[in-house]
Order: C-alpha cells, then sequence, then structure tokens
C-alpha cells in the first residue's frame, strides 16, 4: 500500500506532473532570457525576480481569455488534438532520468518507445492544423508534415548512435554505460551526433530558423491560429514540455544524464542538481542559436535536411558502428 | 477579382489585417500550393482626405498638415510642400535654411532606411537584425529630437526656411553619433553578405526586370536596385543637391539582396552627405520672412524621398490665404503596381518580404478617386458629398445588408 502511495506521489509531483510543469516553464523563461540577451534586450522583466513568472503569468492568463471555435471546425477533433498533444508530451518526459539511472517509467527497449511517441506529438500538430480548417492553419498543417519528413530521420539515427555505442536502446543502460563503463559522456565521442541531435530538435521544436510552420510574419501562427483561451495554454504548455523533453533526453544520451560528483546519502537531490545544470546548457544553446539565424524557406529547409543533414548522420552512423566494433 | 479559380488553386486574402503588414492593403493572392499564380493589390482602406483638409486651411498650417501625410517621412513631405510654395511665390531661402532642410532629409533618410532594414529582418524571421537596426535608429532620432525637439513629426520646416538652426555643440553630436552609426552598419553589411540563411531568402526573390520596372514607373530603391540610376538629387537637382558629392547607387541583380544592399549603401552615403553640409555650414539667417499673400499659379516639385520620387502640386487662385488644390503623389503609389509582377511565381513564405521589399507607406498613398463607370469621368469627391452617398446607398439597400449579415 505504501509502496503504491509513493509511486503515485512520485508521479504526480515529483519528478512527476507537477515538477515537469514548472521546470518547463521555467526554461521558457531561461530560453525567452536568453533569447533577448542575444538580441540585446532584456526580455521578461516585471513578473517575480528577474520576470521569471512571466511564463507562469502568461499561462494563466491564456487559462482565464475566451474560448473560441471556429464553426466549420472538426468539433471533437478540435477539442481533443490539444488535450492529447499535452498527454504525449508529458508522457515522453517519464521517460527522461531526472533524479537517478532511470525515469519514471523504464522499459528494455525505451529508447525506440519515446521516439515512437514523440513523433506522435507531430502527427497531432498535423492534425490540429487539419482539424481547425483555415486556410492558414492547413498550410501550417501541411508545413509541418513535410519539415516533419525532413528530419525525423537524423533525429531517430542520432540517437540511435548513442543507443550503438552503449550496445543498449534503453535510456537507463546508455547513461550507466557513460558513467560507469566508458567513465566519459558520449558528446565526446560522438560530438557530430550531438550537433546534428540540436539541428534537428531546433526543427523539431519550431524554433528559427526552422519555425517554418508557424511563421508568423507568413501564416499569422501556422497551425495554432484557430487555437485560443484554454486550447492555446495547452499547446504551449505542451510545447514547453517537449522543450523539456529534447534538452532532457540530450543530456542523458549526450551529456551523461543527471549522473555527476555526489555528496553520499543525498544523491537524488545532487542528480537533480546535475540534471537541472545540463538541462538549462542544452536550452541555452538552443536559445543562442534562434538569435543568430533567419528563417529557412522551407524548401530551404526540407534541402537542407535531406541533402545535408541526412547524409551526414549516416556517415556519423557508420562512424558510430566502426568505433565500437574496431576501436573501443 | 473572381472567385471561379481552378480547382487545385487556392485563394489566400492577405490583408487586410495581417501580421506580415503593418498597414491595412489587401492583397488576393492565389496559389498552387506554395507557388503564387498571381496576386492583386488592392487599395483604399486608410484614406485620410488630408489633399480635401488642405483645400481648407491657410498655406502656413497645411505645412504642418501635410507633414502628416506620413510617419516615417514626415520631413520630405514637409520640405517639399514649402518648396512648392517657395517655387509659387519665385522666393530663395537664405542658404543656411537651405543647407539645414537638406541636413534634416538626410538624417530622415538613415531613419527611414535603418528602419526598413529591422522591418525586413522581421519578415524573413530574423529579430536579432531588428532589434540591432531598431536600437542605432534611436541615434538618428534623437538627433533629431535634438535639432527640433520632436522625435517623429519635426515641424522643421516653414515657408522661407526653417524653423530651428544648428549649433556648433550639436554639430559635433551629429558627427560623433555619425561615426558610431558607420561602424554599425559597415559591421551589419559584412554580416549579411555572408551569412547563408539571409541570402538564401534574399537573393534571386522577387525579381523586378530592369525593363519592367520601367514600364510599371517604380521609383527610389526599388528603381535603383534593378539597375537603373535614377534619382531626383541627380537628374533634376533641387536645393543644395548639386553642390553636394555624393553617388547614385544602384545594383543589377534586380532581386531582394539587392534593394537590400541599395538601401545600406545609401545609409553610408546619406552620411557622408551629412559630413559634408556640416562641415560646410555657412552663415547667415536660417529664415526668410515671407509673404501671406501667394500669388495665382501653379507649380510642381519633386524630391527623393527615402522611398523614392516625392510630387507636390500646389495650384494658388492669388485670392484666398489657402490653396486651391494640393496633390501628393507617394512613392509607395508608384511602386505598388510592382508588387503584383514581383510576387508572380514566387513562394508564399517570400509574400511578406517581397511586399515589405519596397518599403510600403500604405497611409501615405490612399487618396480617392471616383471614376464614373459609363462616363469614364474622374471627380474628387468632398466629405459631404461622400456622406450624401452613403446615406442614399444605406437607405436602398438597408435589408439587404442587415439580411446579408444575419447570414454570417
Amino acid at each position: 500500500m505504501e509502496e503504491i502511495i509513493w509511486n503515485l506521489l512520485s508521479f504526480i509531483i515529483f519528478p512527476g506532473l507537477l515538477f515537469v510543469c514548472i521546470y518547463s516553464l521555467f526554461l521558457e523563461w531561461l530560453d525567452r532570457k536568453v533569447y533577448a540577451r542575444v538580441q540585446n534586450r532584456v526580455g521578461p522583466l516585471i513578473t517575480g525576480s528577474k520576470g521569471i513568472l512571466q511564463p507562469f503569468a502568461d499561462f494563466i492568463k491564456l487559462l482565464s481569455k475566451e474560448d473560441i471555435k471556429p464553426e466549420c471546425a472538426d468539433r471533437w477533433g478540435f477539442l481533443f488534438s490539444p488535450l492529447t498533444a499535452l498527454t504525449v508530451a508529458m508522457m515522453t518526459v517519464f521517460f527522461v532520468p531526472i533524479v537517478g539511472y532511470q525515469g519514471l517509467i523504464s522499459l528494455p527497449v525505451d529508447l525506440l518507445i519515446v521516439v515512437f511517441i514523440s513523433t506522435l506529438f507531430n502527427i497531432l500538430v498535423i492534425l490540429a492544423g487539419y482539424f481547425s480548417v483555415s486556410r492558414f492553419s492547413t498550410i501550417g498543417a501541411v508545413r509541418a508534415g513535410l519539415q516533419f519528413v525532413a528530419y525525423e530521420i537524423p533525429f531517430v539515427l542520432s540517437i540511435i548512435c548513442a543507443g550503438v555505442l552503449a550496445k543498449s536502446l534503453s535510456i537507463a543502460e546508455i547513461v550507466y554505460a557513460q558513467n560507469n563503463i566508458y567513465h566519459m559522456p558520449f558528446v565526446v565521442y560522438l560530438f557530430p551526433a550531438f550537433i546534428i541531435y540540436l539541428v534537428s530538435s531546433l526543427a523539431k521544436l519550431e524554433r528559427v530558423p526552422f519555425d517554418i510552420p508557424e511563421a508568423e510574419t507568413e501564416l499569422a501562427a501556422g497551425w495554432q491560429v484557430e487555437y485560443s483561451g484554454r486550447k492555446l495554454a495547452l499547446f504551449k504548455l505542451a510545447a514547453d514540455i517537449k522543450a523539456l523533453f529534447v534538452s532532457g533526453l540530450g543530456a542523458a544520451l549526450f551529456l551523461g544524464g543527471p549522473i555527476g560528483p555526489a555528496i553520499a546519502g543525498l544523491e537524488p537531490l545532487c542528480y537533480l542538481f546535475w540534471f537541472i545544470v545540463k538541462t538549462l546548457f542544452i536550452v541555452a544553446l538552443i536559445g543562442f542559436f534562434r538569435g543568430l539565424f533567419a528563417r529557412f524557406r522551407i524548401d530551404q529547409a526540407v534541402n537542407l535536411f535531406w541533402k545535408t543533414v541526412l547524409p551526414a548522420s549516416l556517415i556519423v552512423f557508420i562512424y558510430t558502428s566502426v568505433l565500437i566494433y574496431f576501436i573501443l | 477579382m473572381s472567385n471561379d479559380i481552378p480547382e487545385d488553386e487556392i485563394l489566400i486574402p492577405l490583408g487586410p489585417q495581417h501580421p506580415a503588414l503593418k498597414e491595412p492593403i489587401n492583397f488576393m493572392i492565389r496559389a498552387e500550393g506554395e507557388i503564387v499564380v498571381d496576386a492583386q493589390p488592392r487599395i483604399g482602406y486608410v484614406h485620410r482626405g488630408i489633399e480635401r483638409l488642405a483645400m481648407e486651411r491657410t498655406y502656413l498650417k497645411t505645412a504642418y498638415l501635410v507633414e502628416r501625410v506620413c510617419g516615417i517621412c514626415s520631413a520630405a513631405h514637409q520640405g517639399t510642400y514649402c518648396m512648392t510654395v517657395e517655387e509659387l511665390l519665385d522666393m530663395e531661402i537664405p542658404p543656411r535654411g537651405e543647407y539645414i532642410r537638406t541636413l534634416v532629409w538626410e538624417l530622415e533618410r538613415l531613419h527611414s532606411h535603418s528602419l526598413w532594414l529591422g522591418v525586413a529582418g522581421h519578415e524573413i524571421g530574423f529579430d536579432t537584425l531588428f532589434m540591432y537596426t531598431w536600437r542605432d535608429r534611436e541615434l538618428v532620432m534623437d538627433i533629431l529630437e535634438m535639432l527640433s525637439g520632436n522625435r517623429v513629426n519635426y515641424g522643421m520646416n516653414k515657408i522661407g526656411g526653417v524653423r530651428y538652426d544648428v549649433t556648433d555643440e550639436m554639430k559635433n553630436k551629429i558627427l560623433k553619433a555619425m561615426d558610431l552609426l558607420e561602424k554599425r552598419f559597415k559591421d551589419y553589411k559584412k554580416k549579411l553578405s555572408e551569412e547563408p540563411t539571409v541570402l538564401g531568402r534574399l537573393v534571386n526573390v522577387g525579381i523586378l526586370k530592369k525593363s519592367t520596372a520601367i514600364k510599371l514607373s517604380a521609383v527610389g530603391p526599388t528603381l535603383r536596385a534593378s539597375g537603373v540610376k535614377a534619382d531626383i538629387r541627380k537628374d533634376d537637382p533641387y536645393g543644395i543637391y548639386d553642390e553636394i558629392p555624393f553617388e547614385v547607387i544602384s545594383y543589377d541583380s534586380c532581386d531582394l539582396a539587392a534593394r537590400v544592399f541599395v538601401r545600406i549603401d545609401e545609409f553610408f552615403e546619406s552620411i557622408k552627405m551629412i559630413r559634408w553640409i556640416l562641415n560646410n555650414l555657412p552663415d547667415g539667417p536660417v529664415y526668410k520672412r515671407a509673404p501671406i499673400r501667394i500669388p495665382q499659379g501653379e507649380a510642381i516639385c519633386r524630391n527623393e524621398a527615402p522611398r523614392g520620387e516625392l510630387m507636390y502640386y500646389i495650384k494658388s487662385d492669388g485670392k484666398s490665404n489657402h490653396p486651391e488644390r494640393v496633390k501628393i503623389r507617394t512613392p509607395t503609389l508608384a511602386n505598388i503596381l510592382s508588387i503584383g509582377e514581383m510576387l508572380k511565381g514566387s513562394y508564399l513564405a517570400d509574400v511578406p518580404i517581397i511586399v515589405a521589399g519596397i518599403d510600403p507607406c500604405i497611409s501615405c498613398m490612399d487618396r480617392v478617386m471616383v471614376v464614373h463607370e459609363d462616363t469614364g469621368k474622374a471627380e474628387i469627391w468632398t466629405d459631404e458629398k461622400f456622406r450624401d452617398y452613403s446615406r442614399k446607398w444605406y437607405k436602398k439597400n438597408l435589408k439587404w445588408v442587415v439580411e446579408e449579415r444575419w447570414k454570417k
């Protein structure tokens, strides 16, 4: 009985729902702050100390806003796509190790499962644009689909490289291998794979230069143009959680996961500290990239992924295989 | 434009409200997938009746009214208006006044071009450029505030000269700011010409060929980016432009990249001109009293505003103290036709940057003119006539309008 309550608490409070929501909103603040500093601005400043509560305030404000549904939109699809998107995003984070070697859910081949679930999110994005039956959102959804086909393969290949090096498809074992077998984070061996992972996660998170599906100046907000109020709030939260997932998975696969030097007896706390440090690093890197580029056109982005990033990731994959069979 | 289009094409209304447009204008874009097949501009959403108002005010008051035609090139409008009235009076203004007037025009060009560069950056999703150029634009705005007391509508010119003088202290401050601006924009030019994501969005986009540009009577930087060396300051010098050494910038790649670099290079030319003006500023008064009564006649003046050729036509009847007719032709009206041409065959994603590429100022452009379909006669409607017409129309069509609204 006690165990069930303990498990329930860990799912709902820490490191489950509540922690994930709060921490992902904090990551949004950091991203906005870094982006603003790159552009010589100050970023959020008023709400809370240094504007740290701004994402929370935005979220709560959106929740209280009027919820408008277009008349010809698909009723159930329009209602369920934000809910499902949030659920799916939350599901993916449960696989990310936060306070130990494994996440809340850990299975023998969870790397594949996590890739599968995170792919679902993008299909939901396409459906969300399709269900809202607006010209802008339809074009946004088409672009989201095109871009998705382009970046998903390099994304998965870069993840698999880490799996190959650890000779396992379980996230827990990959983290274990980095700390106990190689004694080195995989970014040292797989630096090109890490770069490919970052580039394709920029596209996955729809950030500049790959914010094509929601290109503000062309399509208003792309696939999410018809969503307002609570539904938009859920989508925004889901996007933030996705950023947490991408940075958490990147930390687990390439930066040694949440494991680091720890004080005896206080391991979970120290591991949480290392988790936060590593995810902050990745999010800051992504925020920094955002400030450096102009937006690609959809054909340019697709060209870039198919002609440059995909061959590069194949080469990195072959290099990893060679590394594992002949050298290590 | 009719709504019957082939099945594989969709009709996308761009505007009158759209995030890409800072001002209301409507483009009916027919797209096949991501490719634009045809685009029709529709203007007239922000008609403000300034020409009509000008006819009811004295010459002096109109100078401050025409300044409100455009918030960005306000000094160009006011200066051209004053120039036209001075032409009617056949008077020469003191040289120092002429120099300061030109100084404000060139400062305004700096501020307009840096504003445009930022907007262009924003349209291609490069917000960092937007933030940086708008930060530097503040330097120019501060100078203009120091000179005239205002940041936007400076109220610098009046008939017979300018209202404020430039002191030595101001001169030093301006020269210092010019050094900083030149350094920063050289840096931006270098970065822009090397950054692949930016060049990918600009090179070979929105092509306007030289012959088409001339045929559609494009003006200003849009025309010069199509390889035509046309500049009113050189072709038909007014004021002191025949004394100032400067070059007309033109690029012949005819695309958006050319439009960007023409403006950046003009920025440097303007900085050079400002330095020359400040170093050669003659002594004397800045203003000569002009007679209130304007003799009968009509006059046209042209000015190279930041966006292109600006034309003023004023007719005076010689009896009253307000103009009989003021006609303004802003550069955007001359350029709006070429947008339709540039859009054809481009990607949907390039529409915002192509529209922004001519530096459109929609509210400057809108004038009302009613053309009778059967007789082909054009006439200008007054406020009252317009009001009468709308009253009658609604009386006749009220039932239909209400029904339509209910249907929606």
